[in-house]
């Protein structure tokens, strides 16, 4: 298992898309460090201002959310759908030819990876965020003071969207396929459906993947995919959303394993 | 690598093995054995099942029927898989970003290996001077050579591999069939499919023939080739196009060489002559010559050519 996993890492390091999740986690955290300092005045007119409430100082903790809800899915679906566009997975299999190895190995690189993509956010948070709110005035202790009700949420919810991402690839293959399925799902087709759920059937959709994962980041982090519908739901306590997670990750993984994962390498 | 080595390889054992593709039947009660310290030839047309068989053995591919063993055991049952077998399946299955020594070391770390045996195998197929250089760049030679190097990545007893001659040139082939024959020379098992017949007749000591995914002949290159002496009948007529058609509505294997020759196998001077004769086809020779490879195989597999037999599947 352990020359799996090492194995799994050498793939992940040689990997373009690796690097580009890294880039792109940077850039996509201080857009939302700018939104949450933006609003945090309150007052029109106040461009940027420091952040004041409880919620807020947690938002500029967890302003890697957003990277995080994007770029660990795709962690997740590069990590075994590069084997199948590559035709890696032939090599792979006769190296390491216990299938459930392969996958378990695949499951332990993509938590990694996408806890380096949080562990980037909380960079870009120390660098950007609390040195820009102590200038406009705000204690940066107050801020850090939050770490521990926000850090671990935030690392746990980057683990298991990425095991959503690797799960729905095993289950599609197809790398842009898997992409759109996850991503657009999550950022479009969930928004849409929540307010749909809403607006229809006053029906408080919370469990879907993105709804789920803000629930266990403690609905603190500003994300994307809920949109408006997120702001507008009650979202489940954190362990349940760490739960429907790890449904949204294990279910299809399981399905992907005996459905595709499994099947003959001709 | 120990030189003089006379026991350190596992024979393969095929038995009984089947695979259907849906209503196809890709390999059918297929059963032979290959011995160690030999370089065995695994022969057969496009389609017939050669391929597949060895994805079997590699637990790539699952078998409908039998069981495909290395020291008899199933391969993902091996304590060290890349310790006992190394395997050359195709050359594209290289990412192509990745450089040719970090494909390595995610090779040796896979099976336990220390990451210094990357550079020794790069060295062993001469790739030490393209060790930074991304896969995508290779040629297809290249990339064999990679591709064998991977398979040597754990020193292993058993060697499989699967048209490894694809894509190198007159001088990689050469230097692949001396390595085969060194490694057998170990006491190694090697088992290798190829379509070149003229360059395996060179490299193999035993043979296993298969047409339709069905076995139909094994033994060494000699057995197989003296049971079938006397078989290649070779005509030069002004008439090469009507007697290729009376061959085949005759069932007749026949290869034609040129615009005036056609070489029939698996016929005698005895049962062709009347034939012809009858025929009225016009011939300036015909002459009968000892069995290759070539002809035995291509009497064997009922004179298809290559993709003739996926077409009759």
């Amino acid at each position: 298992m352990i020359n799996a996993i090492r194995a799994e890492l050498v793939k992940m390091r040689s990997m373009p898309g690796v690097w580009v999740t890294f880039g792109l986690a940077l850039p996509l955290t201080v857009l939302v460090i700018l939104g949450v300092l933006a609003g945090a005045g309150g007052f029109p007119g106040h461009t940027f201002y420091f952040v004041q409430t409880l919620r807020q100082r947690r938002e500029l903790l967890g302003a890697g959310y957003f990277a995080i809800e994007i770029l660990a899915p795709i962690a997740g679906v590069l990590c075994v759908t590069g084997e199948y566009r590559h035709k890696t997975i032939t090599t792979t299999l006769v190296l390491t030819p216990v299938r459930t190895r392969v996958l378990a190995a695949k499951v332990s690189v993509t938590a990694l990876w996408s806890i380096f993509i949080a562990l980037l956010t909380l960079v870009a948070v120390a660098a950007v965020a609390l040195p820009w709110n102590a200038a406009l005035g705000g204690v940066t202790s107050q801020v850090t003071d939050q770490v521990g009700a926000v850090v671990p949420g935030l690392l746990l919810s980057a683990v298991l969207l990425g095991l959503f991402g690797l799960g729905f690839g095993t289950l599609v293959k197809n790398q842009v396929a898997a992409i759109l399925l996850t991503i657009g799902g999550t950022l479009i087709l969930e928004a849409l459906l929540v307010a749909l759920a809403k607006a229809i059937f006053h029906y408080n959709l919370n469990w879907l993947p993105n709804a789920a994962g803000a629930a266990l980041a403690g609905d603190i982090a500003r994300g994307f995919g809920g949109g408006g519908g997120r702001n507008a739901l009650q979202l489940l306590t954190w362990w349940q959303g760490g739960l429907v997670m790890l449904l949204w990750g294990l279910v299809p993984l399981t399905l992907g394993y005996f459905t595709t994962f499994r099947r003959d390498v001709t | 690598m120990t030189a003089g080595a006379t026991t350190r390889g596992l024979p393969i054992e095929i038995s009984g093995l089947s695979k259907h593709f849906g209503p196809v039947l890709a390999v059918d009660d297929l059963s032979f054995t290959v011995a160690p310290g030999r370089v065995t030839g695994f022969l057969g047309p496009n389609g017939s099942g050669k391929t597949t068989t060895l994805r079997m053995l590699l637990g790539l591919v699952h078998p409908s029927a039998g069981t495909a063993t290395i020291g008899g055991r199933n391969y993902w049952d091996l304590d060290n898989p890349s310790s006992t077998v190394g395997a050359v399946l195709e050359a594209t299955s290289f990412h192509p970003a990745r450089r040719a020594r970090t494909h390595l070391l995610m090779a040796a770390r896979a099976g336990g290996h220390d990451d210094a045996r990357a550079d020794e195998v790069l060295e062993l197929v001469g790739l030490t001077g393209d060790a930074k250089r991304k896969v995508g760049g290779f040629s297809m030679g290249m990339r064999q050579r990679l591709e064998l190097a991977t398979a040597l990545i754990g020193d292993p007893d058993v060697l499989i591999l699967d048209e490894p001659s694809n894509g190198l040139d007159p001088q990689g082939i050469a230097w692949l069939r001396d390595f085969m024959r060194y490694l057998a020379g170990e006491g190694r098992t090697v088992l290798v499919s190829s379509h070149l017949l003229s360059e395996m007749a060179q490299t193999i000591d035993d043979a296993v023939i298969v047409s339709f995914g069905q076995l139909k002949a094994q033994g060494t290159l000699e057995q197989i080739t003296s049971n079938l002496t006397g078989v290649v009948m070779r005509a030069r007529t002004p008439e090469a196009d009507r007697l290729c058609a009376v061959l085949t509505e005759a069932h007749v294997a026949f290869r034609r060489l040129g615009h005036d020759e056609v070489a029939m196998d698996g016929v005698t001077p005895e049962q062709v002559g009347p034939l012809l004769a009858s025929k009225q086809i016009i011939l300036y020779e015909l002459t009968q010559e000892g069995a290759d490879l070539e002809s035995v195989f291509l009497s064997l597999t009922a004179g298809l050519g290559f993709g003739d037999v996926a077409a009759h599947a």
